[in-house]
């Protein structure tokens, strides 16, 4: 146990004192910091990304609109009054609108052609261009308002009455998977990224103590246990210390900043209580469980180029269980991501999200848990016993399949 | 103290790797562990160490079952086994520590073999930064900071120029007059021949020759002459001798040298008798002492 710890600290150290981890994390951490204090930067600049005073924001985005209107179609003052966020040009003839409109003076230009029907003229279309839709609404409504006061009825009171806004309140009784969408894709995507990054860097980490050849007097020094239980602890909490400091500086931004943000990211930082739980529980076991297999693998290489190819199907498993995870995302109570919420390979993402955003019993919850404890503690002792069987053999790395076989004639 | 390996078998996939290796190692008397390239040494290096199990046989210290983990051992492997990118005391220090030191014990020990060694100007510096030298005595130091019974040490002179490599022989001497069980493995034969009493050859992962190095020497000297000659005459001389002198056998010849071999009781006397008989210019006339290098390519050589 002592040299555990000892092993435990120097690799600890070690990872933390390395310039890429420090910088690594001053960058993340920078980027989240700016893009949390993004209202109060834009408000300093004159912008203002919640603003209360609609009208000024309305005035900065007024279009120009050129509008020919032939045979009387419609009275110019009055789409004036019903396109308040244009300015209206009246462009006299066709040829002078056209011309507007290329040399880019004016936006969009309609030929009203009768009260119900124009011709919209535009330089390029654009899948965002909805000054037509407002042309539309103009008309619409002048035609109702004529239609209406020519059968004697105010339109005002028919206006009234079909704009009457209707009250609800939402009870969520279950889960409200639109709300717990966001933090829970947020972690599951955070993890999978720190899985990545530390499997390869205990990968990495053992091969290069294979071909440096340290590795012969670590294990002539303390038991391969405490040296693989050691540097893989090591890694994982590098990967939580960098992943939570992230977080915390989220957290903290966001909590300053709150009401610049008008609260409207509370979604995403209130993640509750249980949730979080589940997650540094399922999430530590299941990241543990991948960095043993990126370390025994490690261990099986003797080259840190080797390192990629032999870790490709362990990626690859990780890669399926992720993606399982995340498309099943809006079906969080489908069979699929049942199933994998209970195989160890995927179940510490699937389970999470089962548990943040679909109905799952405590005894499922406690089944997978046992499940993943269990396999994570195998797959360490596997990864010492790899690793010693590993850190004799020089040369081309060694297949797992042969690995094991070789552990079994042991 | 003395360490006894009985009969030890070890196969890896069914290919036999060791068969029935026996030697023993007396404290106070360095080993010579001699043998080609995968002939067997580090394997038996490693389960001296506890690192695989012998699938057969027993290692016996003072006549009891030898389990490495009660012991310091020090073991110098041939290649560097140290971290390039660490600095030389923070290393030696964690190294001493997993082997049991305390942090004080292990950094007094670590600047104490880094001032023997003269490396103490280099503790903070990373271990990749220095000679290659450097780096072999860092490793040293490695190795000997627990103050272990048992030393095991392969190559140790590699990349040691005269004066680093004089120190290690200091060294060396001070290791075997403390009594201390030293296993050297080396392919220089020289360093073998001043500091080991003991030889142990092994070859294909069989023991093929064992013993006190200078009665080896001296069994393998026996009967023999070295007559020393002009260059020109030794291939002439080689083929007319035998035909020439009765109940004798050239076995060899180097440089300027034909060994001759007395057969049937023939003395030294007569043997230089028919010499100046046959009126051959010699320029020296000896008892034949082998060297280590010529006893291991006999010995390796008869054995293939």
């Amino acid at each position: 146990m002592r040299n555990f710890f000892l092993v435990l600290k120097f690799e600890l150290l070690n990872l933390i004192k390395k310039k890429a981890f420090i910088v690594s994390t001053a960058i993340i951490s920078l980027i989240v910091l700016v893009a949390l204090t993004i209202p109060i930067i834009a408000d300093k600049f004159g912008f203002s990304m919640f603003s209360e005073d609609e009208e000024s924001a309305e005035e900065m985005a007024k279009i120009d609109y050129g509008i020919l209107i032939e045979k009387d179609a419609a009275q110019l003052s009055e789409l004036k009054a019903l396109l308040p966020y244009a300015n209206i040009i009246d462009a006299g003839n066709k040829q002078n609108l056209s011309k507007l409109i290329k040399s880019g003076d004016i936006k969009a230009g309609f030929i009203i052609k009768a009260p119900t029907q124009y011709e919209y003229l535009v330089m390029n279309t654009s899948a965002y261009d909805s000054n037509h839709h407002q042309m539309d609404e103009a008309l619409l409504t002048l035609y109702r308002n004529r239609a209406l006061s020519e059968k004697g009825i105010d339109s005002s009171i028919v206006s009234q009455i079909y704009s009457r806004p209707i009250e609800h309140d939402v009870r969520v009784l279950g889960k409200d998977s639109m709300k717990n969408y966001f933090y829970t894709y947020i972690l599951v995507f955070g993890l999978y990224f720190i899985v990545i990054m530390y499997g390869q860097l205990i990968a990495t980490s053992i091969a290069s103590e294979k071909s440096n050849r340290a590795m012969e007097v670590l294990i002539t020094s303390t038991s391969t246990k405490s040296l693989i239980f050691g540097k893989v602890i090591a890694g994982a909490l590098a990967g939580i210390i960098q992943f939570g400091f992230i977080l915390l500086v989220a957290s903290i931004t966001y909590r300053i900043n709150a009401s610049a943000w008008e609260n409207s990211l509370d979604f995403i930082f209130n993640i509750p209580i249980n949730v979080l739980l589940t997650f540094s529980i399922f999430g530590i076991l299941g990241y543990l469980f991948y960095l043993f297999a990126f370390g025994a693998i490690g261990a099986l290489v003797s080259r840190t180029e080797d390192i990629s190819a032999s870790a490709t199907p362990i990626t690859i498993v990780f890669m399926i269980a992720f993606f399982i995870s995340m498309f099943s995302m809006n079906t969080p109570d489908s069979l699929l991501l049942k199933i994998a919420s209970f195989i160890p390979l995927s179940s510490f993402m699937a389970m999470f999200i089962r548990v943040s955003m679909g109905n799952v019993s405590k005894l499922h919850v406690t089944i997978s848990l046992i499940l993943l404890a269990a396999s994570t503690g195998a797959i360490g002792i596997l990864g010492a016993k790899i690793y010693r069987l590993g850190s004799l053999m020089y040369g081309n790395p060694v297949k797992l399949k042969t690995a094991i076989k070789l552990l079994r004639e042991r | 103290m003395i360490l006894k390996l009985e009969n030890i078998h070890k196969s890896f996939s069914g290919i036999s790797v060791l068969q029935g290796v026996s030697f023993t190692i007396t404290g106070g008397k360095a080993l010579g562990f001699l043998g080609r390239n995968g002939a067997g040494k580090t394997t038996t290096i490693r389960i001296l160490m506890g690192l695989f199990d012998a699938d057969q046989g027993q290692i016996l210290l003072n006549g009891k079952p030898f389990n490495p983990q009660e012991h310091s051992i020090g073991y110098l492997p041939e290649e560097r086994g140290l971290y390039p990118k660490q600095k030389v005391l923070a290393q030696l220090m964690y190294f001493g520590q997993l082997r049991g030191l305390n942090n004080r014990e292990a950094k007094k020990n670590a600047l104490y073999w880094l001032e023997k060694l003269d490396l103490l100007e280099y503790q903070d510096k990373r271990l990749e930064t220095l000679s290659k030298g450097n780096q072999q005595k860092v490793q040293i130091a490695e190795t000997l900071l627990c103050n272990p019974d048992i030393v095991i040490l392969d190559e140790p002179f590699s990349g040691l120029d005269p004066v680093n490599s004089q120190i290690l022989k200091d060294i060396m001497h001070e290791l075997i007059a403390k009594e201390s069980i030293v296993i050297f493995s080396s392919h220089q034969m020289s360093y073998v021949e001043e500091f080991c009493d003991e030889v142990v050859l092994i070859d294909k992962g069989d023991i093929v020759l064992t013993g006190n190095l200078r009665s080896i020497k001296r069994e393998y000297g026996m009967n023999r002459i070295s007559l020393g000659v002009i260059d020109k005459e030794v291939n002439r001389l080689k083929n007319m001798l035998p035909n020439q002198i009765e109940d004798i056998k050239v076995v060899g010849s180097k440089n300027r040298e034909i060994i001759i071999e007395l057969l049937n009781r023939k003395s030294k006397n007569e043997l230089l008798h028919n010499l100046l008989t046959l009126n051959i210019d010699i320029e020296s006339f000896s008892i034949y002492e082998p060297t280590l290098t010529d006893i291991f390519v006999q010995k390796v050589g008869e054995a293939r």
